[in-house]
């Protein structure tokens, strides 16, 4: 509660501080409590080790043969990615708000002059970087240890990785901290976002699947329902940022690069930045209008 | 015999009129001005070599007496744009050492810079840029093509010409050239032809048969094209040591064969295409199986697709490297009419799991292509779209779960080899500097050490600093 307590004192401040200084604030705040808790601890570790693991087991498959571009080592970073990201950044946001306003925090922080927006985009912020911490960490250890073992990987590769996976990890903070703005206790907000992350893990591909084959979907439909998820919409974009080809993904694929092309980027960039923006601005006017108490 | 006059070198500006020069009677021809290397032609003798100083010559040339026709330095040909460049009409041609360059864009003409209509000419050490159809060798075998580089202009598929083309042309020998950015290179029922130690790159199909038996490929590399090799209704044809890379058009195969018959394939190496080799109806009869043999699959999407109507192949000590899906079936139907292992040798399998506990070499266990999302993306191309995603080791694992959705094995290696043959054929590309990605690595992991550092610091000297922070609405 110590932390709680230096915000309070800010009052004896008399400097008249603006939004973005606030905000800050509050940012750092979180931060801090963020890089001290279990769940940062863990999921850095578990994502280093099993980045390690995935780079050594598919270095090993290879030989380290000349060949660059999309290899087995990509592919499998991008599936650990697809699994530990959304839950790392899902389950963060969730338990923010709602655990604060189960210990009266949120009550108490907004009793001060602070506005819900203020208190959002600082959770949000902190959060975020708490997330980029544990990315960069991650994926940097994997790119020192695949340098060293003569991995095939290009910087580019891991460096395209990394960003696209802060922009996905922003996007499913975003989620979370709306179901945390919804539910009254932390540990359903972390249910339901642990459901959310089964859904767009697991749940929405099979069913997508399942109706490509029912249905008979045609390929555009297709591509164009598989861009609501913003998992796949991350896993088409580094196929395309790291091989600029999206042709191993069969006929879906030749058709999104025929039909779109270079503004595939910008699509892309729609459908992931859409889930930053939206579950904000959802949580923002829940936390205006709803009594947080 | 007493084939006279008809050589010609027009200057541009009479260009237009020679958009179609076989329309131009060798007479009418003659009667025209003659270019520098027309007059020089005009007093050769059959037999004779003559030799063109160096220069920009601008026009069209027809050859109609056996003559060597040799560049001394550096001499260029330009067409200006229009029609063909060089004809050959008489046999016993040879040119060597020119820069041939700018023909017309008419494909209905099919606007060529070399257009042979006799047997036995040689080209050889010719620069041919900026072209619609390069080569064009009309019934003329016993020709030789040998390393020439043939650059197609960068126009639209659909637009271009052939860099190489040979119609009737039996027993001809292409070696050591180089072909950029055509359509196809393209045998027409040409016969007893070697293809030798040629490079393709950015065309539609690198190399292309047609109704084309006998044929020798070797050693050449065919990358970056839509089809490496794509081999049609031809027979008795031999493919070895040649490597098939990236290969990703829309139809994408490193080695396509329709309905060929009598084929061997061996020691190729075939990585990164869109489908490593296509099967399409081949072998077309039952008089020898089709033969596969130490080929090296590695990195293409799919291995060998394999369409049920192909039956009788034989694709044994192979390796088969870290393809997406190592083998497909396309279509309904299954493999059974081709063998997978033969005489206690099979094929190498990166995605083998079994062990080998008696230290033969070969794997103790069965190996049995059975997966399930491979078996769906096979049926249905278009779940492709859900590879590298969670879902897809779901399905995997469903499918290894519970026996009632596993599919039938695809396939069956019995013998499956425990090591990978050797790659004779492998040239890997330059290997990989270790630095950038160190460098990358290292700033990734200094970047999460400073947020670290920014959280933690603050904590130190939170309560410290904290009379300080900012808040609105203080006053």
């Amino acid at each position: 509660m110590s932390t709680a307590i230096s915000v309070g004192d800010a009052f004896a401040s008399r400097r008249p501080p603006s939004m973005a200084s606030n905000t800050l604030c509050i940012a750092r705040r979180e931060l801090r409590d963020a890089l001290k808790s279990r769940w940062f601890v863990l999921y850095t570790l578990a994502f280093v080790v099993l980045g390690l693991a995935v780079s050594f087991v598919s270095a090993a498959g290879t030989g380290g043969t000349g060949f660059s571009g999309f290899g087995r080592t990509t592919a499998g970073l991008v599936n650990l990615i697809l699994l530990v990201v959304p839950l790392m950044a899902l389950t963060a946001g969730a338990a923010t708000i709602a655990s604060d306003r189960e210990r009266g925090m949120l009550a108490y922080l907004l009793s001060q002059p602070v506005s819900p927006v203020e208190v959002l985009l600082g959770k949000y912020i902190g959060l975020g970087a708490s997330l980029l911490a544990a990315i960069s960490l991650g994926l940097g250890a994997c790119a020192v240890i695949l340098s060293w073992r003569g991995g095939v990987s290009s910087p580019q590769t891991i460096l395209w990785l990394a960003g696209l996976s802060f922009v996905l990890a922003l996007g499913m903070l975003s989620v979370g901290i709306m179901i945390s703005s919804l539910t009254r206790r932390a540990s359903a907000a972390v249910g339901v976002a642990i459901f959310v992350w089964l859904t767009l893990v697991f749940v929405s591909d099979l069913a997508l699947m399942a109706g490509a084959v029912a249905l008979h979907l045609r390929i555009d439909e297709l591509f164009a329902l598989s861009l609501l998820n913003p998992l796949q919409v991350f896993k088409m974009w580094s196929l395309h940022a790291i091989d600029a080809n999206l042709d191993v993904l069969g006929p879906a694929g030749l058709y999104a690069v025929e039909e779109y092309g270079r503004s595939l980027h910008a699509i892309f960039a729609v459908g992931l930045s859409a889930w930053i923006v939206l579950p904000l601005v959802v949580a923002s006017v829940v936390l205006a209008r709803k009594s947080p108490l | 015999m007493l084939a006279l006059v008809g050589l010609f070198m027009t200057p541009p500006c009479t260009a237009q009129e020679h958009a179609a020069p076989r329309d131009v009677s060798p007479r009418a021809a003659a009667e025209r001005e003659l270019g520098p290397i027309g007059r020089l032609l005009a007093s050769a003798r059959p037999g004779d070599t003559v030799h063109v100083p160096a220069g920009t010559y601008r026009g069209h040339l027809r050859i109609d007496r056996p003559v060597t026709l040799v560049a001394d330095g550096a001499v260029v040909i330009d067409g200006g744009g229009s029609g063909d460049i060089i004809e050959v009409v008489a046999p016993d041609v040879t040119i060597r050492g020119f820069v041939i360059r700018n023909t017309g864009i008419d494909l209905d003409q099919e606007n060529a810079a070399i257009r042979v209509l006799a047997p036995r000419v040689t080209l050889e050490s010719n620069v041919l840029q900026d072209i619609l159809f390069g080569i064009d060798l009309r019934e003329s075998p016993d020709s030789r093509i040998i390393a020439n580089t043939i650059g197609g202009k960068r126009l639209d598929i659909a637009r271009r010409g052939d860099g190489l083309r040979l119609w009737r042309a039996d027993r001809a020998i292409i070696e050591g050239n180089r072909i950029h950015d055509g359509r196809d290179a393209i045998l027409w029922y040409s016969s007893g032809v070697i293809v030798r130690g040629n490079t393709a790159h950015d065309c539609r199909y690198g190399l292309h048969l047609m109704f084309s038996d006998n044929v020798t490929i070797t050693d050449n590399e065919l990358a970056g094209n839509s089809v490496g090799v794509y081999l049609m209704y031809s027979t008795g044809v031999t493919l070895t040591g040649n490597r098939l890379l990236k290969n990703r058009g829309p139809s994408g195969y490193g080695i396509g064969l329709k309905e060929t018959d009598r084929f061997t394939v061996r020691d190729n190496l075939i990585a990164g295409n869109r489908s490593g080799v296509y099967l399409d109806g081949s072998p077309f009869t039952d008089a020898q199986p089709g033969i596969f043999e130490a080929n090296t699959l590695a990195y293409n999407d799919v291995g060998f697709t394999i369409l049920p109507s192909s039956r009788g192949n034989e694709i044994v000590g192979n390796n088969f490297i870290d393809n997406i899906d190592q083998v497909a079936v396309a279509g309904r139907g299954s493999l059974d009419g081709n063998r997978f292992w033969k005489d206690e040798r099979g094929n190498f399998w990166s995605d083998y799991t079994g062990y080998d506990q008696n230290n033969d070499g070969i794997g103790d266990f069965v190996h049995e292509s059975q997966t399930l999302f491979e078996n769906l993306m096979d049926k249905r191309p278009a779940l492709r779209l859900f590879l590298f995603s969670p879902a897809q080791q779901a399905i995997e694992f469903v499918g290894r779960a519970i026996p009632a959705v596993r599919p039938e094995p695809k396939f069956t290696d019995e013998v499956p080899l425990m090591r990978p043959l050797p790659l004779p054929t492998w040239r890997p590309d330059v290997p990989p500097s270790h630095s950038p990605i160190l460098v990358a690595g290292g700033s990734l992991l200094a970047l999460g050490v400073s947020m670290l550092a920014l959280g933690y610091e603050r904590r130190r000297s939170g309560d410290g600093s904290s009379g300080e922070m900012p808040v609105r609405g203080a006053e």
